[in-house]
């Protein structure tokens, strides 16, 4: 799965190297695919996703119903293709959510002096313990139900995450000579950030980006699942899943096809942060979300917790 | 003989006093960063009630007994007037003595409804941690022993596969595969371990295992890493030369060493495994928090939403200091971990 | 070397052959080695030269990838070379022990060093846990560590260099091994230190017989301490001999080289930069003497086949076809003294012609 480059591809540069992995190229040809269906999805869909058949309930996969048909006899590759946009878009929102709350503040911190940077700081570690699911739940308890609220602490809590990785690397650069060097002749703070700063960081916002996509794209599908934010005939992912779980012992294959629809999404997700990973390099990231699993950032978490606090 | 190398003062504290000093110290920080924490997250739960627009009063009312001063009255009555921060102090040295409030609906108190549903998901947490040990440990462990052969390349696949599987998922495979196809386990309810271990066993391993599977690959993948660094280093070799057998060198000195970083990880992903458990009390039907969160937030049950939310914000910060602790205690230099 | 072990050997190696990476290249060719009972023999080479691959082989402890591809090793005549792992366990600890140089590292930084000895002795002498703490404190007294019921609770980020290879004596020695291996164990500690702990081994030697294989580069340490030299170069054994008969009257070039540069300058350290040259690859494959390419005394006949070891005095070998020739001495000693014009070393290079004369 992972797409660790090997031998000389690890050293190009360039735009394009990334793509020459094999499984970047397949991540990017499956992401494509899931953004077409979030844009096109509701009006390409061969049937309408609503409509009920008495005549077809579990029905296997045919020419007509090329994935069959759910418990009222719907066109399971419909509801799919017309859950895909509300899937995709509020998965879109936490991650918007999280990069902009988290990113420029993890720049800023660490031009704003230290104590800024100290409460920063707590608060990020203090928000990266609470267990999101719970959170976003509990929102729609406040807000009413809607995907749209439930997302919302989610991307609330995903924003330390972009904090960390932006100030990490922001401080990284920050060192650097040429920074102290545009300082020296009198470049001012705020065009040393765009100019140099920025620049540097994006790649490893990048990173973080394609990671919490895919922990995002897992919480809508499983907020969905447990019936948060969706009125029941509109179709989600997660939703279809739970629905199919009340069929078991009439259609037992059924959950597999939004369970793999999740899994290769989320997988192509892993692929590309991996990908890019390679590019910028290791070690050059600090990633530090409990809930978010990737597995090569976890141990580089893991090394740096060895650290004494002190 | 020797002279001059006891460089330390003498009648300092004794090293081992001096290390539980160090440890206690350690504990302690970790408290004090807690604490914040707690506070921090209980008022965020807290503000939660005052930011939904619904009114308690007129909520527990009905439409029909709503008037603005049988409101008034009930707002008074609740403590609803007061500003929210005196509010939430009010809340939360309740809380600490257990006193949750009242579920606006049922007045069932919050703490006793938690109380009722907490010991299903502990136990599903609980036998989950133990089986991502069981299973990630042993995995990782002789994945490190034989590296580079087909157990070796094996684990390093189906961790990788498993890990983009959501635990819902797994949970639904493991749902057709044991109790639909094969018919072996149930597939839903709950029995507690008083109605006897083997029922409950039998109705909490499939959630258990579906929660403990992400966890065991993730563990396993560290433990192989960090285990296999540690095998190559020279104390091990000093060990072997000391006479000491295979297998206590394995066990004593290598796993104790390269077991911190997995377990950070353990700890680090116990907030996902709560979040697992609510999928899983879905998937198998089963009457825990999750279910309680859920039913409390449909009917906008404020006081039950905000006591679960501090029971398992909580829980999680608990299970964070504990690991931290067993991390203090394994490791007593600070460079003490080779990975 | 051939011929019956004497009945007192404790640990006897002949014709050891290993391979390294995967046996893409031999490291040592044709080691033969002994130590008897009460005896302190001494590895002297420099870096790379397959002193303590020697060491790691007789203590069963090869690194991954290197393998005894000949020879044999027997540790009290008994044949040791393919001993299983069961084997070695019973061996560890009450038939050898070791000493490493960096004994920091031979520690397990998370447990005090004084469990760690206890652990040895629990294990290997079923020693119950009160009396294994007490046993430790006496070794710990024995090795001369001050107040050692406070160090058995120090972790080993809490002791000094020298404090932990007194530590690592006290564990090698805890279940009175016959043999005791030291590779390169007081190299790292500063010259006090390095001369308590060659007292503590001649004491051990004295009054338990302890056989010591000792490794070193530093000529100075092995003439205190040792009974016997072997000089490794390039894996090869090329020379051995008592200790007095080496440092008087080395045969070999490169011994003679090696005992002009101790006697140069601050010990150990500046060898290589008063030897020109470089030692050949590991692995790499020479017809002749592997030495010849950097010997100021090199022949014809150096370069046309392998040159064996030959008899000097009794227990007094060299591998050199010049190592009888009388002339050998002087030309290396004017080679060297050609080499070192300038002050400071003129006077030395001049003396060291006067001794190579005498």
């Amino acid at each position: 799965m992972s797409g660790r480059a090997r031998g000389g591809r690890r050293y190009l540069t360039g735009p394009g190297s990334m793509l020459r992995l094999p499984s970047a190229r397949i991540a990017v040809v499956i992401l494509a695919i899931v953004v077409f269906l979030a844009i096109f999805g509701g009006t390409l869909a061969p049937q309408n996703p609503l409509a009920i058949n008495a005549n077809d309930l579990f029905q296997g996969p045919s020419l007509h119903h090329l994935l069959g048909t759910d418990y009222l006899g719907r066109d399971v590759l419909s509801r799919l293709m017309a859950g895909t946009r509300l899937s995709v878009l509020t998965a879109f929102e936490a991650v918007a959510i999280g990069l902009v709350l988290g990113g420029p503040l993890g720049i800023a911190t660490v031009f704003l002096g230290r104590w800024f940077d100290f409460a920063a700081n707590r608060v990020s570690d203090a928000l990266m313990t609470l267990p999101s699911i719970f959170f976003a739940v509990a929102v729609t308890a406040a807000l009413g139900n809607g995907l749209v609220q439930a997302m919302l602490p989610v991307g609330i809590l995903l924003a330390p995450n972009f904090f960390r990785v932006t100030r990490a690397a922001t401080l990284e650069y920050a060192r650097a000579q040429y920074v102290e060097a545009a300082e020296l002749l009198g470049a001012s703070k705020v065009h040393i950030i765009r100019v140099h700063v920025v620049r540097k960081v994006l790649p490893n916002l990048a990173v973080m980006t394609a990671t919490a996509t895919a922990y995002a794209l897992l919480a809508v599908s499983f907020l969905t699942f447990l019936g948060i934010g969706v009125q029941p005939p509109a179709p989600t992912w997660g939703g279809i899943l739970s629905s199919d779980l009340d069929y078991l012992n009439l259609s037992p294959w059924a959950p597999f096809i939004p369970g793999a629809l999740i899994a290769i999404t989320v997988g192509a997700l892993n692929a590309l942060a991996d990908a890019f990973r390679d590019r910028t390099g290791p070690g050059t990231l600090v990633l530090a979300d409990p809930v978010i699993k990737t597995h090569s950032t976890l141990a580089l978490e893991a090394a740096d917790d060895r650290q004494p606090a002190a | 003989m020797a002279v001059a190398e006891l460089t330390s003062a003498a009648g300092a504290i004794a090293p081992r006093r001096r290390r539980v000093r160090a440890t206690a110290s350690r504990i302690g920080g970790g408290l004090a960063i807690l604490i914040p924490i707690l506070v921090l997250s209980s008022f965020i739960t807290y503000s939660l009630g005052a930011l939904s627009n619904s009114n308690p009063a007129a909520t527990i009312l009905g439409q029909d007994a709503a008037t603005p001063a049988t409101v008034a009255r009930l707002d008074k009555a609740l403590g609803l007037d007061k500003p929210l921060i005196v509010q939430y102090w009010d809340w939360l040295t309740q809380a600490a003595q257990g006193h949750l409030g009242t579920s606006y609906f049922t007045q069932i108190p919050v703490s006793q409804s938690i109380a009722q549903r907490l010991p299903v998901d502990l136990s599903i947490a609980i036998l989950a941690v133990i089986l991502a040990i069981l299973i990630g440990g042993t995995a990782g462990t002789v994945a490190a022993i034989r590296r580079g052969g087909w157990f070796d390349r094996g684990v390093t696949l189906v961790c990788s596969a498993v890990s983009t599987l959501p635990a819902f998922v797994v949970g639904i495979i493991l749902v057709v595969v044991f109790a639909v196809a094969w018919r072996l386990l149930p597939a839903n309810g709950y029995v507690g371990p008083t109605g006897g271990i083997f029922p409950w066993l039998q109705h909490i391993i499939l959630p258990s295992l579906a929660l403990s599977l992400q966890v065991a690959a993730d563990i396993a993948r560290q433990l192989r890493t960090s285990l296999v660094a540690v095998l190559e280093q020279n104390y091990i070799v000093g060990a072997r030369v000391r006479g000491l057998p295979y297998r206590r060198i394995l066990v004593r000195h290598a796993l104790r060493n390269a077991s911190g970083p997995a377990l950070t990880i353990l700890g680090n992903d116990f907030p996902l495994m709560l979040a697992g458990a609510v999928a899983a009390e879905a998937v198998f039907s089963l009457p825990g928090l999750g279910q309680l969160l859920l039913e409390a937030a449909q009917t906008r049950d404020i006081p039950v939403v905000q006591g679960v939310l501090l029971v398992v914000s909580t829980f999680v910060i608990v299970v964070n200091l504990v690991v931290n602790t067993v991390l203090n205690l394994l490791y007593r230099s600070s460079d003490g971990i080779a990975a | 070397m051939t011929g019956n072990p004497p009945p007192d050997e404790v640990l006897g190696i002949e014709d050891l052959h290993i391979t390294v990476h995967d046996g893409a290249a031999t490291a040592i060719r044709g080691v033969s080695l002994s130590v008897r009972t009460g005896e302190i023999v001494g590895l002297v080479g420099e870096s790379g030269s397959g002193k303590t691959l020697t060491c790691r082989a007789a203590l069963g402890v090869l690194p991954p990838g290197c393998v005894i591809s000949q020879g044999t090793i027997s540790f009290s005549r008994e044949d040791v070379t393919d001993l299983p792992r069961r084997g070695w366990e019973r061996l560890h600890g009450t038939g050898m022990g070791a000493v490493f140089q960096d004994p920091a590292s031979y520690l397990n930084p998370n447990l005090t060093v004084g469990g760690q000895l206890a652990e040895v002795l629990r294990v290997k002498q079923q020693l119950p846990r009160g009396q294994a703490h007490r046993r430790a404190v006496e070794l710990f007294t024995a090795v001369g560590l001050h107040d050692p019921e406070r160090v058995f609770h120090q972790i080993p980020a809490e002791l000094s260099g020298g404090m932990l290879q007194r530590v690592m004596i006290a564990i090698a020695i805890s279940c009175d091994p016959r043999l005791l291996i030291a590779d390169e164990a007081t190299t790292a500690l500063d010259v006090t230190i390095q001369a308590e702990i060659i007292e503590l081994l001649l004491d051990l030697r004295d009054q338990r017989g302890l056989a010591v294989l000792f490794v070193s580069h530093d000529l100075a340490v092995i003439r205190e301490l040792c009974d016997r030299v072997v000089v490794f170069y390039a894996g090869e054994v090329v020379e051995t001999g008592p200790v007095d008969q080496i440092i008087e009257r080395p045969s070999h070039p490169y011994t003679q080289a090696l005992l002009r540069v101790a006697s140069v300058g601050d010990y150990g350290r500046r060898e290589l930069q008063v030897i020109p040259g470089q030692p050949p690859r590991v692995g790499a494959e020479i017809a002749g003497c592997r030495f010849a390419e950097r010997c100021p005394a090199a022949i014809a006949a150096c370069q046309t086949g392998p040159v064996d070891l030959i008899r000097l005095a009794p227990g007094h070998q060299a591998r050199c076809v010049r190592a009888t020739d009388p002339e050998l001495a002087a030309i290396t000693a004017a080679a060297a003294a050609a080499r070192t014009p300038q002050t400071p070393q003129a006077g030395q290079a001049g003396l060291d012609a006067e001794m190579a004369a005498r």
